[in-house]
């Protein structure tokens, strides 16, 4: 149940309304980042028809009918993916009303399902894609209770939601742990409780009195069980990552950390037990006392112990800052096609995102034309394709500037 | 004797005309000259391959071929020369690392007017986030007073020097900021206790009371008590705070997001014949920039955050670049701890969302945003901020163009001090409180 058919068919369809001049798309030249690779692939021709990629390769024919895009200077890579976000749960994050990414009064834990209230109109979508995020996670914000819900994966183009389900969302930490009374002990201990309770789980002889989670969460819980997808636990400090390790083994299920701000520490054992772990590069600060442990290098020091890195910009107006994060973690020490890798394939096969991530014949036509660098901060998306379709660049940004960049004239600025 | 009095008077004095004064006194350094380095230098200039002489904690000579008699000798091929950055905005210290109720000294939102408090008397300076700064070449930093209320207190610029003191990291004669807060924040935080300020109209209100009275407050003190004139006036620490603005001692450091709402505070300012030296998060300064430009009101503010609150929703990418084009003061400011260690790349991507637009910006020009404006705003642009002979040596010397997100700062001086040097960990500040936690002070 992870992909949702009607809305992708929903999708094709736009795309192929929208495309309606050319039969396809063919660009050609630059240098082309495929993430199958760790090199660049130069003089290469990329052919898109149908919302796919039909072939890469040199010296490929184009149809007459297909649109020819020249990138030669620039850099082609697949489309940005944020592993973490609550894009279309957020329009404005001081105003309640617009939020649909938490739960503050009524305690759902595992049960709250954020695909429910993605707004596909939100202006954050069109203000991101055009600097060259195409996907996202969309998941719960962390909350009071250890276990905060389902995440879900939306195309940044159209603000759809593409696949439900993809993990179950939740952290270990202080927070956490003052909901439970004030021990991470506690946290872990509900944990731990939860997942084996789930295991005999019947709806006719629960009674929710004598648990910590209702009927409906523990529902979620047994499905989460039965579901092949990771759970995505935020957690920290050092000893409470080893902990969560050790509960998912527990449990056979595959575990994704997030945040990890002191995961440099036990690098060796999570690359044992085969652990990715979502960073924000740019996080040094020890501002809390689950994260005294803060460095600039926990990415790099991370892949140097074999383990998967996946990068986030931990925003949401501003998932557009995805790349400047992996741009810092090779400044401090991540070799730059893991930095690619892990804002493009890592986050896809991580969640599950078939033909998402990489560039090859078969997958979804998500592409990016960078001016330069990608990971540099001087650069920009020129173009940018979801689903074989370019996508307009054009937001509530771009229309801002045109009304003002010029405060000269008499036309009055509401008619600009 | 005598000689020995006067020894003694002197700083005794001092403290008199300036409270809680600086106790920072540069450290001693060696003449350094900087070989064959290109400098960005905060004024607009890009100098390549030139040579920068570093003596007596001064910019003491810039040009090609300099004497290498008698100084040591640093070779920059390759490098970047730029002056130390400048943040008018930070919470470093009042609101350090780690963020707990016991650390937290930003906001008094005990009233809406607290201009009696002063920022200084909450800054620690063992906070952890001070060398990271200081990593990322900052030099000097405004630490300002939350903006709950219409009047958060007094802000202080302070070196990143480390220091057992706030005192010893005081800028020394530096003017003392004024924190006033616009829109959503101080109506937001006395609306909800049934108390005014609960609306935009209670803010100016409020504004003009207190401005109303500090006149008042000033003329009355001024009067000699004698027959005529029986009445004493209190003292009051905030209307001291407010009559220092008036008297032009101390600068306005005004949040406000919305260009309607600055033009408000521009005509309270004519209204009670004071400055407006910066606005804070000044999200919509492009909307009015002509208007800023002839104010001489410096606009300080984020390459690219918005949405976060509704008066953040009009930011845009290009905010500061059309704030310099409109030959109004384009700063760009951190308000973040994390921020504030990368300002550089803050201005590149400014920078580069003009030329995305097709706007010509170059970096010699962007460096301003971070250096010499900054400096203007805080009223230290005489010392600090420029890369020109005579001025403070406050200088960071980086291992390529600082606007690549590659760069890192290799060397910064304060006062031709090296404070801080990449490689070399016995010259990078620890505080106190990261002395054997987890990282081993290794966060950078």
């Amino acid at each position: 149940m992870r992909n949702i058919t009607r809305v992708r068919g929903a999708c094709l369809l736009v795309a192929l309304w929208s495309t309606s001049a050319w039969a396809g798309v063919a660009v050609s030249g630059g240098k082309l980042y495929t993430m199958e690779d760790a090199e660049a692939a130069e003089g290469v021709t990329i052919l898109i028809s149908g919302g796919v990629i039909e072939a890469i390769g040199v010296d490929l024919e184009i149809p007459f009918d297909y649109e020819r895009v020249d990138a030669r200077g620039k850099v082609v890579t697949p489309g940005l993916i944020e592993s973490y976000s609550q894009l279309g749960l957020v329009e404005i994050s001081g105003e309640a009303t617009t939020v649909d990414g938490n739960l503050s009064e009524y305690r759902l834990g595992p049960a709250f399902d954020v695909r429910f209230s993605i707004n596909a109109n939100s202006t954050l979508f069109p203000v991101n894609v055009m600097d060259g995020v195409t996907r996202a996670v969309v998941a719960p914000r962390a909350g009071n209770d250890p276990l905060a819900g389902w995440g879900a994966v939306v195309d940044l183009a159209t603000g759809s939601l593409t696949h439900s389900r993809v993990a179950l969302f939740g952290n270990v930490g202080a927070r956490t742990a003052a909901f439970v009374g004030g021990s991470r002990s506690a946290v872990l201990q509900r944990l731990i409780r939860a997942f084996r309770e789930a295991r005999r789980y019947s709806p006719s002889r629960y009674r929710p009195d004598e648990h910590d989670y209702r009927g409906q969460d523990m529902e979620a819980l047994r499905q989460f069980r039965g579901a092949d997808v990771p759970l995505v636990m935020e957690v920290h400090r050092a000893n409470e990552i080893v902990q969560v390790v050790n509960l998912a083994e527990d449990l056979d299920k595959s575990l994704v950390l997030r945040g990890g701000t002191e995961a440099w520490q036990v690098a060796d054992f999570l690359a044992q037990h085969e652990v990715p772990v979502i960073v924000d590069p740019l996080d040094n600060l020890p501002r809390s006392y689950d994260r005294l442990g803060a460095r600039l290098d926990n990415a790099a020091l991370l892949h140097r112990a074999g383990v998967r890195v996946l990068i986030s910009s931990q925003e949401t107006h501003n998932v557009r800052l995805l790349r400047q994060g992996a741009g810092n973690a090779v400044a401090n020490g991540l070799p730059w096609i893991e930095a690619l890798a892990g804002v493009t394939r890592y986050p896809a096969e991580v969640f599950g995102l078939d033909n998402i991530g990489i560039l090859t014949r078969g997958a979804r036509a998500d592409l990016v034309i960078w001016s330069g660098d990608p990971l540099e901060i001087t650069t920009w998306a020129e173009r940018v394709m979801v689903d074989g379709t370019w996508v307009p660049m054009r937001s509530r940004q771009t229309r801002l500037f045109e009304r003002y960049h010029d405060l000269s004239g008499d036309k009055p600025f509401g008619f600009r | 004797m005598l000689r020995l009095l006067l020894l003694v008077l002197i700083p005794v004095s001092a403290i008199a005309s300036e409270p809680y004064a600086s106790t920072y006194v540069p450290l001693a350094s060696d003449d350094l000259l900087i070989v064959n380095v290109t400098v960005l230098t905060g004024t607009g200039e890009r100098l390549t391959g030139v040579d920068v002489r570093l003596s007596g904690g001064r910019i003491e000579a810039i040009g090609s071929g300099l004497s290498r008699e008698g100084v040591r000798l640093l070779d920059a091929a390759g490098q970047f020369l730029t002056p130390g950055i400048i943040d008018v905005h930070s919470h470093l210290g009042n609101g350090p690392s780690p963020s707990i109720a016991s650390t937290s000294d930003v906001n008094e939102m005990t009233e809406p007017n607290t201009a009696q408090v002063w920022a200084e008397h909450s800054v620690w300076p063992q906070d952890p986030q001070f060398p990271l700064a200081l990593a990322g070449g900052v030099t000097t930093m405004q630490i300002l007073p939350g903006s709950g209320n219409l009047f958060g207190g007094r802000g202080v610029t302070l070196k990143n020097v480390p220091a057992r003191t706030v005192q010893g990291m005081k800028f020394p004669g530096a003017k003392q900021g004024l924190k006033m807060a616009c829109g959503e924040n101080p109506k937001r935080v006395y609306g909800e206790r049934t108390q005014a300020p609960s609306t935009r109209m209670g803010n100016v209100a409020g504004y003009r009371a207190a401005w109303t009275k500090a006149r008042h407050y000033a003329e009355q003190r001024a009067k000699p008590v004698d027959k005529q004139n029986t009445t004493v006036t209190e003292p009051d620490l905030a209307m001291e705070t407010l009559v220092g603005v008036l008297n032009g001692e101390i600068l306005v450091h005004n949040h406000c997001y919305r260009a309607d709402e600055m033009a408000v505070m521009i005509d309270i300012a004519r209204e009670f014949g004071y400055r407006i030296s910066a606005f804070h998060h000044a999200v919509e300064s492009y909307k009015i920039a002509d208007l800023l430009a002839e104010e001489g009101i410096c606009s300080a503010m984020w390459a690219d955050w918005w949405g976060f609150k509704l008066e953040a929703f009009d930011g845009i990418p290009q905010n500061i670049p059309l704030v310099d084009q409109a030959g109004a003061c384009a700063i760009v400011h951190s308000d973040d701890a994390q921020g504030i260690q990368r300002l550089n790349q803050e201005a590149a991507k400014a920078m580069a969302a003009a030329r995305r637009v097709g706007m010509a910006v170059d970096e010699a020009q962007a460096i301003g945003w971070i250096t010499l404006n900054a400096a203007i705003a805080l009223g230290i642009e005489k010392r600090t901020g420029s890369i020109e002979v005579g001025k403070a040596a406050d200088v960071v010397l980086w291992d390529r163009n600082p606007f690549s997100v590659y760069a890192h700062a290799e060397k910064v001086f304060i006062d031709g001090y090296l404070y801080f040097d990449r490689s070399d960990p016995a010259r990078q500040p620890l505080t106190d409180f990261d002395l054997e936690q987890t990282a081993r002070g290794r966060r950078l």
